[in-house]
């Protein structure tokens, strides 16, 4: 009896693994052929953002985690990074003024959950409220929100060191 | 009834199972947003479906479980990478709720009952039944939603969803009652 049942898990654990490694060998391929899409997709969402924020069409280069200067002329700097929200990562653009004031915010990417994440969505009063100056964190969005400022303030510090602002 | 017919009307797996309802009513503000999420899990529950069909006589009873969800999970994963190269906008919208196709009981439950135990061919039928039941669901809602939702604005919002589906659900099971009244020749009586 006892070697039938140890037959029978061996088995089970055979076709599971089996198809964990099929599984996974479908996954890598398929990845690997939408990768260049993906990548392009990401890059043209970048640029729509700068676009809104700078008012001028700019190359976007690559992608990456890294906080970046999207956009510098005097007067203004568009500055893109990444955050840890509730969901994972996400990515903003912030615009920072010659003055170092906050011109605006725009959240190309993030995995909120769904209703806690829209006061990311563009036009939400929450992100206008940092041209103000005086953001304040959001009830029943806590880690979302402090993250987000976080993010942002850490770019715009970085966005008034900027020779190119001035 | 045809297989086909029998799971998208008389067994439709959300006004007659009540299945699939988080993505039903998350999803379900307008009609686009519906349309993508009702063909990717119309692509996901066919797709698994016809996979398990064809293996079923492999797969271990013991580990059917683990083998369906894993089968489930990389169609899903497949779907929103292609939603996410090829329709990058409706991904933006509804990404998440693409993610969670994984877990949708509605797709496990098709699996158990139908998939693991029948030919392809039925199974395949059910499958688009299924999904053509649930998409006609989801649909129906998003554009009450999206309508009501003009002079209306809570109908666009969760709570509007919950209000609408159940009024929907009631109006169904209205006619149910009708149908079946009229069916058995006794008009006006009461169950």
């Amino acid at each position: 009896m006892a070697r039938g049942r140890r037959v029978k898990a061996l088995q089970g654990i055979a076709v599971l693994g089996a198809l964990a490694l099929l599984a996974g060998g479908v996954l890598a391929w398929f990845s690997q052929i939408t990768e260049d899409a993906v990548h392009r997709n990401r890059q043209a969402a970048e640029a729509r953002v700068v676009r809104e924020l700078a008012g001028a069409d700019v190359e976007v280069g690559g992608v990456t985690g890294e906080d970046d200067v999207l956009f510098c002329r005097p007067g203004l700097v568009v500055l893109r990074g990444t955050g840890r929200g509730y969901g994972g990562a996400f990515r903003l653009a912030v615009a920072v003024r010659g003055d170092g004031a906050v011109a605006g915010v725009r959240v190309i990417e993030h995995r909120e959950t769904p209703g806690f994440g829209d006061i990311l969505e563009a036009g939400a009063a929450w992100l206008d409220s940092f041209r103000s100056g005086k953001v304040h964190a959001v009830t029943g969005a806590t880690v979302t929100s402090t993250a987000v400022i976080a993010t942002v303030e850490r770019l715009a510090a970085r966005g008034r060191q900027e020779a190119c602002l001035r | 009834m045809s297989v086909f017919a029998a799971a998208a009307l008389r067994r439709n797996p959300v006004w007659a199972q009540l299945l699939g309802l988080c993505p039903l009513l998350a999803v379900s503000n307008t009609v686009a947003n519906a349309a993508g999420l009702a063909v990717a899990s119309a692509v996901v529950l066919t797709g698994s479906a016809t996979v398990v069909a064809l293996v079923r006589k492999l797969i271990p009873k013991d580990v059917r479980l683990p083998c369906f969800v894993l089968i489930i999970a990389t169609f899903t994963t497949i779907v929103g990478l292609a939603m996410e190269a090829y329709a990058f906008e409706l991904h933006q919208r509804i990404a998440l709720f693409v993610q969670i196709i994984v877990t949708n009981c509605m797709i496990l439950g098709q699996i158990e009952r139908v998939a693991s135990q029948e030919r392809v061919g039925r199974t395949l039928l059910d499958a688009l039944g299924t999904s053509a039941g649930f998409a006609a669901a989801i649909l129906v809602l998003g554009a009450t939603r999206e309508l009501l939702a003009i002079g209306f604005p809570l109908a666009a919002m969760p709570a509007g969803a919950f209000l609408v589906a159940g009024m929907l659900l009631a109006l169904v099971r209205a006619v149910e009652e009708h149908a079946a009244r009229h069916r058995s020749g006794n008009p006006g009586s009461p169950r």
